[in-house]
């Protein structure tokens, strides 16, 4: 008895019915039918070929007995992947060299011998590795010669490091940002929760710790504040010569840390994870080490997080067509093309060389700052490295430091001069400045008329005309309490730095100015004659009488 | 070898994508030519003013709309359907009926609003050319010529490594940096160049079919001249758009100096006139104040805009006709442009490529536009005519009861046909005896009174910088010389500059030192328009502010 009688049936079909007959004989009897009844060729070359596939199938090819003449280079290929004794592929290399004596027909098994002697009871893999400079023996090799590109493989790696950059004697913001961040990532690596990051430590259930390097010229107090920031270690380098970030001695002696310091703790051979802060230091200082220890840097990272990543890429996975899951993946995310795009950067070891440590730089203020826990118990390494004369071959002759600038923001009461100030600029700003001193937190500011006009100061007063005290868009913009604009006319560019002032005070001897449409209190008059009286009446207390009275609002 | 053997390479580079590089960009594509378009501004468009009619004239080559099919359609706003001039002598107006004038040799004439024409055509440009292996790049501000062994063969930019290329197309506008980088334009002579404001002002379709009597589809153009603009040289238009309207001045800049006029005011005379009482209503709202230097082509143009791989093409040559009431310069930058791309392709097929320049020029003279920029009839005519003693001649003898009697026995008829004379036209001397003199007699003898009450209140000149749209950047332009005497005319010809206002670019400044005072001019770039304006009337030196910086025109 058959299911299906492909009399009964269009050729479109018995198609995708036939192929999911398994039973010969029950195919046979389809065939019979077909046969007696409408004997169509197409049905009987489907249900035919069927046939063939199934006993195809079942008569298995004995590598040990079959006649290798027979077979062509592919099916011989085909036939040795599923043998794994080599005795048996010995036997066969010899029959070929008996019979055809084909060339590529032994290499087929003699790689497969190869393979397997080569690669243990580990998974075999179809791509042999063969190292570069075998394998391209016409190209140029640079890395060759490189100490330290070293192409290990199956190393132990632990521990998130974070670079603790110093300015002035103190941790970065960013350092501190970057430890807050690593205490939150280790934190749930080292747990057994469901999330994707949780590893429950490392691959032998120990947890894994946070390491923060602080490098520099008296920095023990700084390492025990790394500590309160979140690390669980630190290592840290003093010496005096260090007083200022320099290539070569900052390089040598971070790597020295991640590879080749003996310390009972780091008995592992390089870090897991490196983060470095992006800052113009940081960003020299990550490449050099991560280029020293032959890894990668994704720089300029706005985001991490450790989770597996599935990859297809045969460079990474040996076997193409291959998928595999690296697991514990610090996942790097960071802005292209100015943040119109952001790729992921992952840092991922592949056949015969390993990509650790994992590094990463990130920009300043990515991660919240964390508060400082100063109970936190932490060990302090302090790291032993002599360290030679001709790292410092650099001398730092002078060094300035900028000016941190002007900010007008955060007062209670901002003073600002407008073009108003013209016909005696250096008298204008006296004034100005005689109102300022008035008040404990005040300042002054001015329109960007005044800073980009041809006006001569007097000396005494030339360091407040400075374009960090513009205010409008092109500058701050301010919201104090009291915004004090003298002779101002209050264009749109100006109104955008300031209107959001508390109490805007405006001096101006044109009635029409704009300024007046969005003042509390307008005073119609001249800025010389207006603001002396303005400071004697704060001086007297009576800002505000005196501001009502000469109000018209 | 050589160091800039490693540099980029392409067929052709055009900068600048309004209609000439456009049009370039496109006719080189089309024919397989390997083309990289580079533009400036944040969108094609966005750094450009046209007062606002394109034209397609039936002798010339080329049209937009054949080489950008659907041009009309997508990228124009309505067709001018009637033409008029005003004569204006206070508040009496004689009105003319030029449009036979502009239908003359015109297939036809839309007014346009640039950001978004150009815009669209930066699309197609972009479509076309990355079919040959390039395409346009945007915020790209090409600053210089790269020369090897003195010759020109690419460009440089403030963005990218410089670019090689066998044929540099200089579409870079009326200020180009690369024509002055060749040494073919200068800034140096005002009476070489126009000054146009514009106001672009909303209105509803619906009014402006019911204020102009017109239909959907259908469009007005008007020109003003006479004493409205305080004997200033030049004149005022008014085109129909869409939704909205295209008002704008446009003067002889050495008149502009001369008379130390503001042109923000003069637009303002324009807008405040009875005569616009019509058609602007109570409800004005201005929704862009722009301004643009524009080249005398008669003066300007430059007859052999080429050298070695450089060709230069529109305003960059100095390609834009302005004789009396006809002003075209859009046409001919395309036809130019395409004609650039055709004498690469030719030049390229006889195996010379670098040759294109001097087929360039030929193709310019053959196809007449040479001498549509500069006839020959103004070259005898015309500049005799300017020569001094003879204008204040002509102006008296216009002015004179003679003149008089010979307006009122020509009548409004003859005048129209004069008027509507392009031939007239093109000999027209730059003189205030045709812009100003004569007007103003016409509208004085014939003229009818308008007694409409205009209540316009246009926007202040910090209003209307405030309502642009900047990104400012590193200062573009230098002041080389901050005397009064020097660059002072910039205060009050600058565009968003006036006397007695300090939110402008250019202010002059009493500065005491020592007892002494000196007259002086400072400079913030802040609201530039980069217009040009003070290139050719201060003693600057002049850049155009970096890939996407500076000004953005939203209607342009």
């Amino acid at each position: 008895m058959v299911d299906i009688d492909p009399t009964e049936h269009e050729i479109a079909e018995l198609g995708p019915e036939v192929n999911q007959i398994d039973d010969v004989d029950e195919l046979e009897a389809m065939l019979a039918l077909e046969e007696d009844g409408e004997d169509r060729q197409p049905v009987k070359t489907l249900i035919e070929s069927r046939i063939e596939t199934l006993e195809a199938d079942d008569e298995a090819v004995d590598p040990e007995t079959v006649d290798l003449t027979d077979l062509t280079i592919a099916d011989i290929a085909n036939l040795v992947r599923d043998v794994d004794d080599v005795d048996v592929l010995e036997d066969m290399l010899e029959r070929e060299a008996g019979g055809n004596d084909r060339k590529g027909a032994k290499e087929q098994i003699e790689n497969r011998i190869d393979s397997l002697e080569g690669s243990g009871d580990e998974e075999p893999t179809e791509v042999e590795y063969v190292p570069p400079e075998e394998k391209y023996p016409d190209l140029d090799h640079p890395t060759a010669d490189k100490q330290y590109v070293e192409g290990v493989s199956g190393e132990r790696y632990r521990d998130m490091w974070v670079y603790c950059e110093t300015q002035q004697g103190e941790l970065i913001d960013v350092a501190k940002e970057m430890l807050g961040k690593a205490r939150e990532l280790m934190d749930e690596y080292n747990s057994d929760s469901d999330a994707e990051g949780a590893y429950g430590g490392d691959e032998d259930g120990e947890p894994e710790d946070v390491v923060a390097v602080v490098i520099g010229s008296d920095v023990e107090d700084l390492a025990e504040e790394a500590v309160a920031y979140g690390a669980d270690r630190v290592v840290y380098h003093d010496d005096e010569r260090l007083e200022r970030f320099r290539h070569k001695p900052y390089t040598e002696i971070y790597a020295h840390m991640c590879r080749d310091f003996e310390a009972d703790w780091r008995d592992y051979h390089e870090p897991r994870y490196n983060v470095f802060p992006a800052t113009n230091n940081g960003r020299d200082l990550s490449a050099l080490v991560q280029g020293e220890l032959d890894s990668g840097l994704a720089s300029d990272c706005s985001d991490l997080y450790i989770e597996n990543a599935m990859i297809s890429n045969p460079a990474k996975t040996g076997t193409p067509g291959d998928s595999r899951e690296f697991e514990r993946v610090l996942h790097m995310p960071r802005p292209d093309f100015s943040g119109f795009e952001y790729s992921t950067i992952l840092c991922i070891d592949k056949p015969h060389r390993d990509f650790h440590p994992q590094g990463a730089s990130v920009i300043p203020g990515a991660f919240d700052l964390p508060e400082p826990n100063h109970d936190r118990e932490g060990e302090l390494v302090e790291h032993d490295l002599d360290l030679p004369e001709e790292w410092f071959q650099i001398e730092i002759l002078e060094a300035d430091q900028l000016d941190e600038g002007v900010d007008l923001t955060g007062n209670d009461v901002v003073v600002a001069l407008g073009r108003g100030i013209g016909d005696d600029p250096t008298a204008g700003i006296e004034l100005g400045v005689d109102l300022v001193d008035q008040f404990e937190n005040a300042d002054l500011g001015f329109s960007r008329g005044v800073l980009t006009a041809s006006y001569q100061f007097a000396g005494h007063v030339e360091q407040y005309v400075n374009m960090e005290r513009q205010i409008g868009e092109s500058g701050q913009v301010v919201e104090p309490e009291v915004y004090i604009a003298a002779g101002i006319s209050g264009a749109i560019q100006h109104k955008v730095g300031m209107d959001e002032s508390e109490t805007i005070i405006a001096i101006n001897d044109d009635p029409d100015a704009d300024i007046r449409d969005f003042s509390d209190y307008f005073i119609q008059g001249d800025l010389f004659e207006v603001l002396p009286r303005l400071t004697e009446a704060v001086e007297a207390g009576e800002l505000s009488a005196v501001a009502q009275e000469a109000s018209d609002d | 070898m050589t160091e800039t053997d490693d540099y980029e390479h392409y067929e052709a580079v055009v900068v600048g994508c309004g209609p000439g590089g456009a049009a370039a960009a496109a006719a080189l594509a089309n024919n397989d030519v390997e083309t990289l378009v580079l533009e400036r501004g944040v969108d094609a468009g966005s750094k450009n003013v046209s007062g606002g009619l394109v034209y397609a004239e039936e002798s010339s080559p080329y049209t937009i709309d054949d080489l950008f099919p659907d041009f009309r359609e997508e990228a124009t706003e309505r067709p001018t359907t009637e033409n008029y001039i005003h004569n204006v002598a206070g508040d009496q107006v004689a009105s003319f009926d030029i449009s036979s004038l502009h239908h003359h040799d015109s297939e036809w004439s839309d007014a346009v609003l640039r950001r978004k024409m150009d815009s669209w055509l930066a699309e197609r440009v972009h479509e076309m050319t990355r079919e040959t292996g390039g395409g346009l790049l945007t915020e790209v501000r090409v600053n210089g010529l790269l020369r090897e062994n003195g010759e020109i063969v690419g460009v440089t930019t403030s963005e990218l490594d410089p670019i090689k290329a066998d044929l540099v197309v200089a579409a870079d506008g009326v200020n180009s940096e690369l024509a002055r980088d060749a040494g073919l334009m200068d800034w140096e002579d005002p009476d070489e160049w126009f000054q146009g404001v514009k106001a672009v002002v909303e209105m509803d379709p619906e009014d402006i079919n019911e204020r102009f009597g017109i239909e959907e589809g259908e469009g007005h153009a008007h020109l003003f001249s006479g004493d409205l603009f305080d004997g200033v040289r030049g004149g005022g238009f008014l085109y129909t758009n869409e939704d909205s309207l295209s008002i704008g001045t446009v003067f002889h800049l050495d008149s502009l100096t001369e008379e130390e006029a503001e042109p923000h005011e003069l637009l303002d005379n324009l807008l405040t006139h009875p005569l616009l009482a019509q058609w602007l209503g109570d409800d004005y709202e201005e929704l862009e104040y722009s301004a643009k230097l524009v080249p005398d082509s008669k003066k300007a143009a430059h007859p052999s805009p080429h050298q070695d791989r450089l060709v230069l093409v529109g305003d960059a040559a100095g390609q834009m006709q302005a004789q009396g009431p006809i002003i075209k310069g859009m046409n001919h930058a395309v036809t130019a442009g395409a004609l650039a791309a055709e004498a690469f392709v030719d030049a390229k097929a006889r195996n010379d490529p670098h040759a294109a320049g001097d087929l360039y020029e030929q193709k310019l003279r053959d196809e007449g536009v040479m001498e549509k920029l500069r006839p020959r009839s103004y070259r005898t005519l015309g500049k005799l005519a300017e020569a001094d003693p003879i204008s204040k001649v002509t102006d008296a003898v216009a002015d004179s009861a003679i003149g008089r009697a010979g307006v009122n026995l020509l009548g409004p008829g003859i005048l129209e046909r004069l008027f509507s004379s392009p031939r007239m036209m093109a000999v027209m001397p730059d003189t205030r005896t045709p812009y100003v003199t004569i007007p103003t007699i016409i509208a004085e003898e014939l003229g009818e009174r308008v007694d409409a009450d205009n209540t316009v209140e246009p926007p202040e000149l910090d209003d209307r910088i405030g309502d642009l749209t900047y990104d400012v950047g590193d200062p573009h332009i230098e002041l080389v010389d901050n005397s009064f005497e020097a660059s002072g005319t910039a205060v009050t010809a600058c565009p968003v500059s006036a006397k007695d206002f300090g939110g402008g670019c250019y202010r002059d400044e009493h500065v005491k030192t020592n007892g002494s005072e000196e007259h002086l001019v400072s400079l913030d770039t802040q609201p530039c328009v980069e217009c040009g304006t003070c290139a050719v009337v201060a003693d600057t030196h002049w850049e155009h502010p970096d890939g996407g910086k500076g000004v953005e025109y939203k209607q342009g």
